[in-house]
């Protein structure tokens, strides 16, 4: 946030969130803590220490499996968008389950000796050049500096200090996690002979994880490709079907070099600017306006679509886009102006060929 | 002194050292790189993990963005949609091999299977047995 860092951006809605997070987390451990003997089937019920362990390892999973969820739950409708508005304090929450889950595990199966807990964790088994019986603990370890790392670093002061595509590189590390986290359950838990929930389980988060990613991936929403650009406006790409938005939605264009831009309709004007927000990267041509302002629908960034900045006292910026219209189609230039430039847009144009509006700016091509 | 030891003072060392880096730039670098902290203190020890994990990340940005400011172009970037499904394309074939894996090379448990009594060699005691 450009306006002055806070520890914590609580609000309502957030605090309604963190609390079904708690209430969550809680509710899942007391019920886990009784029901679960039951699904095992092993002679002789397990230890209270290590029923704690399993309770909270397997908690953090499937908060990891949630969390991995949103995004193209997110994607794939927009019902789910308030989910993903406080996704970071649902990861920093894993972290802290998985930490718990962690403490357990040294507390009762490397507590009771001199060696040091941390050295015996890691000297216990070291039989890495085998599946069967792969010290599996490492696994878990990797996994939770993985989401500790991103915990500590999901303050929006790293989003500024780091820049957010190195930020968001990093926060890429949460796939990793999740395969060391189903590697340390398929090499640790489903060893055991605990019965097949777990791995059930497992198989459906899966399942889950990558279906919904890959349907994510492959859905092209509300995005088009630019087509060849007339010889009259060398450069310049057709935005098709700009003219058939509804107010305050954005269609997406992306352009040859991997760049995109969002056109917004904005009343009866269209204008774009670029599709990518300044805090992380959200798609802004999934967002809408509000407020006369496009909104991000990840956080709620604002953009004044005149000019691509924030609304004061923010100062964040982004590119905008110079459109215009040719022959009765709207085309887009695929250089950006600089972040911050004010820009006029278009008149839309009505279904008989004429502007909704009066054009306040010459729009014909240069 | 043991591998493992050895990693563990290792982070210990690694820890020491991104606590004081914390310390100096929490209360003397950060007000100087960034305009947002001024004057913003509670936000600032929720940095410490942070930093403790990352210092060498910090150090370097540190003096990066001492030596030249960036602006806020630095944020207009393409969204790495193509990132995320080529990721997921690999995964999709990596994270069920894991688990078919673990089914694979799982053992099943003798609880199914009658106890046999072992019996020692014939003209052998059995060790701890009465004379």
């Amino acid at each position: 946030m450009s306006a002055g860092y806070r520890p914590v951006g609580w609000n309502r809605s957030k605090l309604v969130y963190d609390a079904g997070i708690v209430a969550a987390v809680v509710v899942y451990i007391i019920v886990y803590l009784q029901l679960a003997p039951a699904f095992q089937g092993v002679t002789l019920p397990v230890d209270d220490a290590v029923a704690r362990m399993q309770a909270f390892g397997t908690c953090a999973f499937l908060m990891l499996t949630v969390a991995l969820s949103i995004g193209p739950l997110a994607r794939l409708d927009r019902r789910f968008l308030p989910l993903l508005y406080n996704r970071r304090h649902l990861g920093v929450a894993t972290a802290v389950v998985a930490a718990i889950h962690a403490s357990h595990v040294l507390g009762w199966y490397y507590a009771f000796s001199p060696t040091d807990p941390y050295v015996a964790l890691l000297s216990a088994n070291t039989s890495y050049a085998q599946l069967l019986g792969f010290p599996f603990e490492a696994l878990g370890i990797a996994a939770l500096l993985i989401l500790a790392v991103l915990a500590a670093t999901s303050h929006d002061f790293w989003l500024a200090f780091l820049t957010p595509p190195v930020w968001k590189a990093i926060h890429f590390g949460i796939y990793a996690a999740y395969v060391l986290v189903i590697a340390h359950i398929g090499l640790g838990a489903l060893q055991g002979d605990d019965g097949p929930l777990m791995g059930i389980v497992a198989a459906l988060s899966v399942a889950a994880v990558a279906g919904l990613h890959l349907a994510a991936a492959a859905m092209g929403r509300r995005t088009i490709d630019t087509e060849a650009p007339p010889a009259a406006t060398a450069g310049w790409v057709e935005v098709a079907g700009a003219d058939a938005l509804a107010p305050g939605r954005a269609i997406t264009v992306r352009f040859a070099d991997g760049t995109a831009a969002a056109v917004f309709r904005d009343g009866e004007r269209l204008a774009a600017v670029s599709n990518v927000c300044a805090h992380q990267n959200g798609p802004l041509g999934e967002g809408r306006i509000v407020d006369g302002c496009v909104t991000c629908p990840w956080h709620g960034y604002q953009y004044r679509l005149t000019d691509g900045r924030a609304p004061p006292p923010f100062t964040e910026r982004i590119a905008t886009y110079e459109l215009r219209r040719y022959c009765g189609r709207v085309l887009i230039d695929p250089r950006p102006n600089p972040p911050g430039t004010p820009t006029a847009g278009i008149a839309v144009m009505a279904a008989d060929g004429g502007d909704v509006a009066a054009p306040a700016h010459g729009e014909a091509p240069a | 002194m043991t591998v493992a030891a050895t990693l563990v003072t290792l982070a210990q060392v690694w820890g020491v050292v991104g606590l004081a880096v914390a310390a100096v730039f929490l209360l003397w670098g950060i007000d100087r790189i960034d305009p947002a902290a001024h004057g913003a203190i509670a936000f600032r020890p929720l940095l410490v993990p942070g930093i403790v994990l990352l210092w060498p990340l910090v150090l370097w940005r540190w003096r990066v963005l001492s030596r030249a400011p960036e602006t806020a172009g630095r944020f207009d970037r393409p969204a790495p949609a193509r990132v995320h499904r080529r990721i997921w394309t690999v995964l999709a074939v990596v994270l069920p091999a894991i688990l078919i894996v673990a089914a694979a090379i799982h053992q099943e448990g003798p609880r199914d299977t009658a106890a046999v009594r072992i019996a020692p060699p014939p003209g052998e005691a059995a060790a701890g047995a009465p004379p």
